[in-house]
């Protein structure tokens, strides 16, 4: 498999007043297309920060970040929107769905965005809220709006889906259903999966687990037989 | 996979349109504010502006369908050779010649009639309502006032006899109309026509009893300004003719466009208010929308949305509702507010059609205000794009408040929580408090000035009506009576004797048109100054009116140059006195005064405190101080009715304004409002920490507001015509009414909030952001 995103030599720096926080210092990996990757970590490691420059949410202070051999980095506001629309697909700890578009619109509001033919009951039959469609985010079960915004996610078939604490807000047995859903998403769509948690549980279930400690690679291992996550123990 | 460029403003089925849709119905009272006010700043422009423009519109159309003339060359010898060099001045285009004589109509009450006796009515011409046309072949036909023809219920075919110089003709009635010269036609003695005593008739020069017609007035059209036409008759003509009238202070049209002057100027100025308030709450509305959906800005972000569609998105909420707002207006207002005045109106001016128009200057405006929207929405959004992405994601974090000058002092400590909390919460955020405060000046400027105009126009009847005249009668007297005759009648009633004239003074290079108010000693019209108390102008001493010395730019000591109309005999004054007159402006000196300038002294008419009845051969019509005050109050009636509309659209801005921003601040302090109640604090601590604030920037703002409404008031009076002179105040009680109207609105808006507070969920409202 060949690799997607690479991070070289990469700092990131937050100034405020004097005080200077390296919430990214020097920090080197890969990932390969189509990998359902974990990264861990405690709170304040790094770890948001890390997903949000990978997805073009903010900028590196020093070093490089290559996405399908483009340098990202370097990228202005357009080209770094662009790269959004194209690449990435996000999903957060707290859904944050467009609270006034229903289940269907919010997936559909992908439409303004890309060149895509986006069938918006498909895609949210693939996560199985077909019956959902017609419903605004309140009315719906923090899962349910979790896999609604899977579905928004995915909609424009971007090359990877970066979840951040996409379980934090849900209970386990929900967790479950939604973590399986984007493994399969990665195995079945190859799809480039990115998640960052702190439950180290997941590990196990990960192609590749990349743990981080105060801005810095910890260690990077590679999983041969990954679990499904139907299998794990929580 | 391509990225998709389209226009999300006009993209009626993109998910975002949907969006702003919904998000304008779930700020439903805001959004409609603003509508509301961007449709009543273009309503009212439009529909005052649709009357006004109406009015200039129809006139313009009057005027040039009879021809009217640009000017009036008034004289007593007008023989033809004077016809041929006037002709031979080469601006000159057109002229034509007419005696015009007052006569009195064979009625029981004397009306006075001015008869035209026209060599071809090609000038100036008579508008045909019912009957033939002028034929200036005929020598028995007359063609009369419709007004007059109404009122005495004359009709085409009738008789009617008239008498003047001591002769009486018998005529009859051709046709009905009206007259170009005779949109505003009053007496002498009284503002309002009333149509039993008063009229006017044209006839051929042929039904003129006599041989030679004694012409005595010229009309002429010609090309270039007047003044210059005016400087060229003087030049070349002095001394052939007594006086030169232009069209513009001929005194129906003046009459008629300070009307119209008027009302644009009230059509003008409020709209502005509106708009401002429109785009005020637009500015609040789309700020706290923004705060709001911070999170939602952030995933549109995040989702490749770029910065220059999400802003449109936001800025495309105010331009559907102004642009609503906007339409709604120009078609309404048109449709609807010239119907409200031109009733009113048509009752003293006299004119063929009276129809709304339109112009494109209300589009502009509407047009202009768009892009305001725009640009308002603008700076609202315009942080967007400022935040990374990464940023907009995460809940904005608490402004951080500074210690500031105040807490140095040691009184801070001892303040109650309540000032120190709404001190710190106005400090924290300004923009609130200052839009608050514009919001509030806006509404008590609007009012202020919409009271002061009240109580303006109830000063200026009372200084009139009462502080200057204080007669019961004014018998008005025949210009043939000899002078033995009218003092019989003076001393029969107890009477004073006044000569009131039309002048033009001049000073410098400014000329302007006024009146001489010649008094004798007398008790029965005491000419005042500003604050009504009486000022005693001496037997040899003149006096200037406050507005007439503004004018023409003098004072005590200075020397005016001046004459009076139908004569060319100028002569010079100096200036003695100066004293205040509401409605007419120019001097005022003694009969001796006036002797001595060696010009004639001839009474106009007689004053008494007698209520009289009976009638005078030396007088032409006796008028009370009841009638007077009665044709002032319709004559003012279109004015009351501004007024009136004004009051009303003022209370409905400040409801509008304060609720808006009484919204805004509720919902910003939702969540320490909670915090405070989970505190312990009981609803009636927080209702009073919300009431303190709002009363103190309802407050402030209304202090401010004062002198902004002093000035739109100012404006207004300013542009009510030269001989009008009124200066800006409100009296004590209105400025009180102004204050409880402004207070009561505030602290009712503060009610409403209250069961908010007691409704607030806290658990709800202290959960994590949306």
């Amino acid at each position: 498999m060949s690799t997607i995103i690479e991070f070289k030599n990469v700092n990131k720096e937050y100034r405020s007043g004097d005080h200077i926080l390296k919430a990214m210092d020097n920090v080197n990996f890969t990932i390969d297309e189509g990998e359902f990757v974990v990264i861990l970590g405690p709170s304040g490691a790094g770890k948001s920060t890390l997903l949000n420059l990978l997805g073009g949410l903010d900028s590196v202070t020093s070093g490089q970040i290559i996405v399908k051999g483009q340098n990202v980095e370097s990228f202005n506001d357009n080209q770094l929107t662009e790269y959004r629309a194209r690449n990435v697909g996000f999903i957060f700890q707290f859904y944050n769905l467009i609270p006034n578009l229903t289940s269907l619109e919010n997936v559909e509001l992908m439409k303004d965005i890309v060149d895509v033919n986006i069938d918006g009951l498909n895609v949210l039959d693939s996560v199985g809220l077909k019956d959902h469609a017609n419903q605004f985010p309140a009315q719906l079960s923090g899962g349910e709006q979790q896999r609604v915004s899977i579905a928004r996610a995915v909609a424009k078939q971007p090359a990877m889906l970066l979840c951040d604490e996409p379980t934090g807000a849900l209970d386990s047995k929900t967790g479950v259903l939604i973590l399986n859903l984007l493994q399969e998403m990665s195995n079945n769509k190859n799809t480039t999966v990115v998640i960052v948690t702190h439950n180290a549980i997941l590990a196990e279930a990960a192609d590749k687990v990349i743990r981080i400690k105060n801005g810095q690679i910890e260690s990077i291992a590679v999983n041969e037989n990954p679990k499904k996550v139907t299998d794990l123990e929580w | 996979m391509k990225i998709r460029k389209r226009s999300l403003i006009w993209n009626g089925d993109g998910m975002l349109f949907k969006k702003m849709l919904r998000d304008i119905l779930k700020h439903k009272t805001q959004f409609l504010s603003i509508f509301l006010m961007a449709f009543l700043g273009v309503f009212v422009f439009a529909g005052v502006g649709g009357e006004s423009v109406g009015l200039e519109v129809n006139i313009d159309k009057y005027y040039e369908d009879t021809n009217l003339a640009d000017g009036w060359i008034y004289s007593a010898n007008l023989d033809d050779d004077f016809v041929d060099k006037v002709n031979n001045l080469s601006p000159t285009l057109q002229s034509e010649r007419q005696l015009v004589v007052d006569s009195v109509g064979d009625f029981s009450n004397d009306p006075d009639i001015t008869l035209h006796f026209v060599e071809n009515n090609t000038l100036s011409k008579f508008y045909l309502i019912d009957g033939e046309p002028l034929n200036i072949s005929d020598d028995d036909g007359v063609w009369l006032d419709k007004s007059f023809a109404d009122a005495k219920g004359l009709k085409v075919g009738d008789n009617i006899t008239f008498e003047f110089n001591g002769i009486e003709i018998e005529r009859q009635i051709r046709g009905i109309g009206y007259s170009p010269e005779y949109v505003y036609h009053a007496s002498t003695s009284s503002i309002i026509p009333d149509f039993n005593k008063i009229g006017f008739a044209y006839m051929s020069y042929e039904a003129f009893p006599g041989d030679n017609v004694p012409y005595n007035v010229m009309q002429v059209k010609f090309n270039g300004t007047a003044s210059a036409y005016n400087d060229l008759l003087s030049d070349k003509r002095d001394g052939d003719y007594n006086s030169f009238v232009e069209q513009s202070e001929h005194s129906s049209v003046n009459q008629f466009s300070e009307e119209m002057d008027q009302h644009k100027m009230m059509g003008d100025i409020f709209p502005v208010v509106f708009i401002l308030i429109a785009m005020l709450i637009l500015l609040t509305t789309m700020t706290r929308i923004i705060a709001h959906q911070r999170t939602q800005i952030g995933i549109l972000k995040a989702s490749g949305f770029s910065n220059r569609s999400i802003m449109i998105h936001y800025i495309s909420y105010g331009f559907w509702l102004v642009f609503a707002g906007s339409i709604l207006g120009l078609i309404v207002g048109p449709l609807t507010l010239p119907q409200l005045f031109y009733p009113s109106m048509s009752a003293t001016y006299k004119m063929p059609s009276w129809d709304p128009a339109w112009s494109m200057d209300f589009v502009y405006v509407a047009a202009l205000m768009i892009v305001m929207s725009l640009v308002v929405s603008f700076i609202a959004v315009r942080s967007i794009s400022k935040e990374k992405p990464a940023d907009t994601i995460r809940p904005k974090a608490p402004k951080i408040t500074t210690t500031g000058l105040l807490e140095k002092f040691g009184f801070w400590k001892r303040l109650s929580f309540n000032a120190r909390w709404n001190y710190r919460d106005a400090k924290r955020n300004k923009f609130r408090a200052v839009m608050t405060i514009v919001g509030v000046i806006g509404c008590s400027a609007l009012l202020v000035s919409a009271f002061g105009m009240y109580d303006g126009m109830n000063d200026l009847k009372e200084w009139e009506y009462n502080q200057i005249n204080h007669y019961d009668s004014k018998l008005v007297i025949d210009e043939e009576a000899v002078m033995s005759e009218i003092d019989d009648v003076a001393d029969e009633v107890n009477g004073d004797k006044l000569m009131e004239s039309a002048i033009e003074i001049e000073s410098g290079s400014t000329k302007k048109s006024g009146s001489l108010l010649v008094l004798n000693d007398t008790d029965l019209v005491t000419p005042t100054d500003y604050d009504w108390n009486k000022v005693e102008i001496g037997d040899d001493e003149v006096s200037i009116s406050q507005k007439m010395a503004n004018l023409l730019g003098v004072g005590v000591g200075d020397t005016v140059r001046w004459h009076i109309m139908g004569s060319d005999k100028w002569v010079n004054t100096t200036i003695d006195k100066i004293h205040s007159d509401p409605t007419s402006q120019g001097l005022i000196m003694s009969a001796d005064k006036l002797e001595d300038l060696d010009l004639n002294y001839t009474p106009t008419s007689i004053v008494t405190a007698e209520h009289v009845d009976k009638n005078y051969s030396a007088i032409k019509a006796s008028n009370s101080m009841k009638e007077m005050t009665s044709s002032w109050d319709e004559l003012t009636e279109s004015m009351w009715l501004l007024i009136y509309i004004l009051i009303f659209f003022a209370s409905l801005l400040a409801v509008v304004v304060l609720y808006n921003l009484g919204l805004l601040s509720f919902t910003e302090i939702e969540r320490e409002i909670a915090t405070l109640k989970v505190l312990g604090f009981k609803t009636g601590a927080l209702r009073k920490l919300l009431l303190t604030q709002n009363l103190w920037f309802t407050a402030i703002g209304f202090i401010l507001g004062l002198p902004v409404g002093y000035y739109i008031l100012a404006i207004m009076w300013e542009s009510s015509g030269d001989s009008f002179y009124i200066l800006p105040s409100i009296s004590p009680l209105n400025l009180l009414l102004t204050a409880a109207i402004t207070f009561s609105l505030s602290i009712l808006v503060n009610l409403m909030f209250s069961r908010k507070i007691k409704r607030l969920d806290m658990v709800e409202s202290l959960k994590g952001v949306e």
